[in-house]
């Protein structure tokens, strides 16, 4: 018997994740700029025009109308505020806030109420609420709609934030964060958007646990690890030196918040060196934490360095030449590994 | 010989000498912010505030509204208008109250302050300071307390300063109004004192002719053999006291004085590290994404066969900060845990 093989896109996961959890819960709701586009212009044909920027949230509003799929004015201080007072009162809202850096917009929402409420209130009020930021570029949006950023969040305390790097993590991760009782923030990166993955997604409801990163390469030479796009890159730069006679493995990290030390310290444990690859900028990034608790706690085990590759500390790009090396290749993740191993 | 004469300042005066030295130097520097005079517009109340931590009072009576402008509760709105008024000539300084702020102001900061003089080509500076107050320590709770400075210095186009006392916050205050780019001054609030008292560590002397701390350097109070001890802003205060503790046990620790954290001095943190081989990284901002995992970080990629031990950092813990005096005294790291924590890898 053939085994099965249903491939979805990385937007057709979400999408099906975002579905699953709002037909099992009918406290769930999503909020957010164009999430369906043109509500509550039906007659003229308009209703879900959009489905949300990256159509991840499409065909949400015909299944479960306007109450639960709210399109809201650019007001992302408004509508996130709204999406944690909601949670605090008994629902679960998944917001979507586009672009993450948008965050400027809302960042009193997220990183002093959404992130302290729970803390400030002695657990008295749980905030079961999930937000969704898109990150990084895939195609000239220049330096303000291009961040990835996921490290600012992950600085804060009471925030639990994951980055999917497949259809297959993205799907799981989804429904893992809109099951979750506290605040979960879910980075998409718009560079996996257009990949064709080829990957089977199981129609079942299923969750990746928040706080585990997954081994997708092994390999006893070198230790990389990728987030989001960036494991893309790091299975790329694995195939690569392969051929060279290496074997790298590759820890996709999934988790940035909590993160999963002991897989993380294992397998550096076994290979003895680390790369880790960012496309984030590299100050004070989930890149500068993996290098700091690598030498902390592997200190004895490493033969060589922790060895960050990440974006360079500048604005993105709009020039398309520019951008493409604005981000971590696959030349680069190789030629940092050959560096390590020799 | 002529001892040095002593001309001892608080933390606040010293900054507040600094605005007025650069206020009196440039027509073109201005100030915004709520309640840096206070009650402007109303003569009996005028200058009531002088700034929440006292370091603007005085320059309204000298300069007048036009260049000392209070402004309403409207973080978005000032600093905005700062960005835009450095755009287009003049120099302002722009105070956020508390650093815990910034959500109410990040898409100037980061998206406008940061990103400009990158967008337009080179072709627009933006000669700007933010200042902005830091730290637990005075019962203010996990919104008022934080410390953030990491997150700014994640974001390229943003300078980032945090003095340690009244000498380098006069000179880091100063350097910074004459920076053509923007730079934000995160200012402790233990350091400022204010109505609680002088500050801590006030009294040093203070020179009264205007000067520059070069932004970019940092500094380093105390000579050792055995450890370093990297401080930021208060902690740095902290890393001092400890090497007391350690020289007590018989070592001998080095402090760096961080004050730049964006740029780096990564000439003067390596060179140390690779003279003592070991070291504790001291900061009171939450420890993940940090600048004491940037630290961390860059030691041992850079320093890796120079270290006798793993890097060590010590921070606050990954939780808000708390109300209660008896856990935020717990909070922040104190001289006997940063003691600890270096005899933890020098016995």
């Amino acid at each position: 018997m053939n085994q099965e093989h249903r491939p979805l896109t990385f937007v057709q996961a979400i999408n099906e994740g975002i579905r699953t959890r709002m037909r099992e819960d009918a406290s769930t709701i999503v909020m957010g700029i164009d999430v369906a586009g043109a509500a509550g212009k039906a007659d003229e044909g308009f209703i879900d025009h959009f489905g949300g920027t990256f159509s991840m949230t499409k065909g949400l509003i015909q299944e479960f109308g306007t109450s639960r799929v709210l399109d809201t004015p650019i007001s992302e201080t408004g509508f996130v505020g709204a999406g944690v007072g909601a949670a605090a009162a008994g629902l679960r809202p998944l917001v979507d806030m586009m672009f993450v850096g948008f965050i400027g917009v809302c960042g009193d929402q997220i990183f002093n109420n959404m992130a302290k409420m729970h803390y400030m209130f002695g657990g008295k009020v749980n905030l079961p609420i999930t937000i969704q930021a898109q990150t990084a570029a895939s195609g000239g949006n220049a330096a303000q709609h291009s961040e990835t950023l996921y490290s600012i969040f992950a600085h804060f305390p009471g925030l639990k934030c994951v980055v999917p790097s497949d259809p297959y993590s993205a799907k799981g991760l989804q429904i893992a964060a809109m099951k979750d009782d506290d605040p979960v923030v879910v980075f998409q990166s718009t560079r996996l958007m257009g990949v064709n993955f080829d990957q089977h997604v199981p129609e079942d409801a299923y969750e990746l646990p928040i706080g585990k990163s997954r081994i997708v390469r092994s390999g006893d030479d070198v230790t990389l690890i990728g987030i989001g796009t960036t494991t893309r890159t790091c299975i790329q730069a694995a195939e690569s030196l392969a051929k060279q006679g290496y074997e790298a493995e590759v820890v996709d990290l999934l988790s940035i918040s909590p993160l999963d030390e002991e897989t993380i310290l294992s397998s550096i444990s076994k290979t003895r060196k680390v790369v880790i690859v960012d496309e984030d900028y590299p100050k004070c990034s989930v890149a500068s934490e993996l290098a700091a608790l690598s030498a902390e706690k592997a200190f004895d085990l490493l033969d060589a360095p922790p060895k960050r590759v990440t974006a360079p500390h500048s604005s993105i790009p709009y020039s398309s030449v520019l951008e493409q090396l604005h981000f971590p290749s696959v030349e680069m993740v190789t030629n940092a590994c050959l560096e390590v191993i020799n | 010989m002529v001892s040095t004469p002593v001309r001892a300042l608080t933390y606040a005066q010293a900054v507040n000498e600094s605005f007025h030295q650069e206020f009196e130097r440039d027509p073109s520097v201005i100030l915004m912010g709520e309640d840096v005079a206070g009650g402007a517009g109303r003569d009996e109340f005028e200058d009531a505030w002088g700034g929440v931590f006292k370091l603007t009072g005085g320059l309204i009576a000298k300069y007048g509204p036009d260049r000392v402008r209070d402004t309403p509760i409207s973080e978005n709105g000032f600093m905005g208008a700062a960005v835009g008024a450095a755009a287009t000539g003049l120099r302002p300084i722009a105070d956020l109250m508390f650093v815990g702020f910034v959500g109410v102001c990040g898409d100037q900061i980061f998206n406008n302050m940061s990103k400009m003089h990158y967008m337009f080509g080179g072709k627009v500076n933006l000669p700007l300071t933010v200042i902005t107050s830091t730290g637990a320590g005075v019962g203010s709770a996990a919104q008022h307390s934080e410390t953030l400075y990491s997150i700014f210095v994640h974001f390229p186009g943003l300078k980032c300063v945090a003095p340690s006392n009244p000498y380098n916050a006069k000179g880091l205050h100063t350097a910074a109004i004459r920076d053509n780019d923007p730079v934000i001054v995160f200012n402790n609030k233990l350091l400022m004192g204010g109505a609680r008292g002088p500050g801590t560590g006030a009294g040093i002397h203070v020179p009264e002719d205007s000067y520059e701390f070069p932004i970019g350097k940092a500094d380093r109070p105390r000579e050792g053999t055995d450890v370093t001890l990297i401080g930021i802003s208060y902690t740095t205060l902290q890393c001092l006291k400890a090497a007391e503790i350690l020289e007590q046990k018989g070592f001998s620790a080095e402090v760096i004085d961080l004050l730049s954290l964006s740029p780096l001095d990564e000439d003067a943190i390596l060179s140390s590290v690779k003279k003592t081989r070991n070291v504790v990284i001291v900061d009171e901002d939450y420890p993940m994404c940090s600048m004491a995992s940037e630290l961390s970080a860059l030691i041992a990629e850079q320093a890796f066969d120079f270290l006798d031990s793993p890097p060590i950092r010590l921070c606050a813990p990954h939780a808000s900060v708390p109300y209660s005096p008896v856990l935020e005294a717990e909070y922040i790291p104190s001289p006997e845990k940063i003691a600890q924590s270096a005899l933890s890898i020098l016995e």
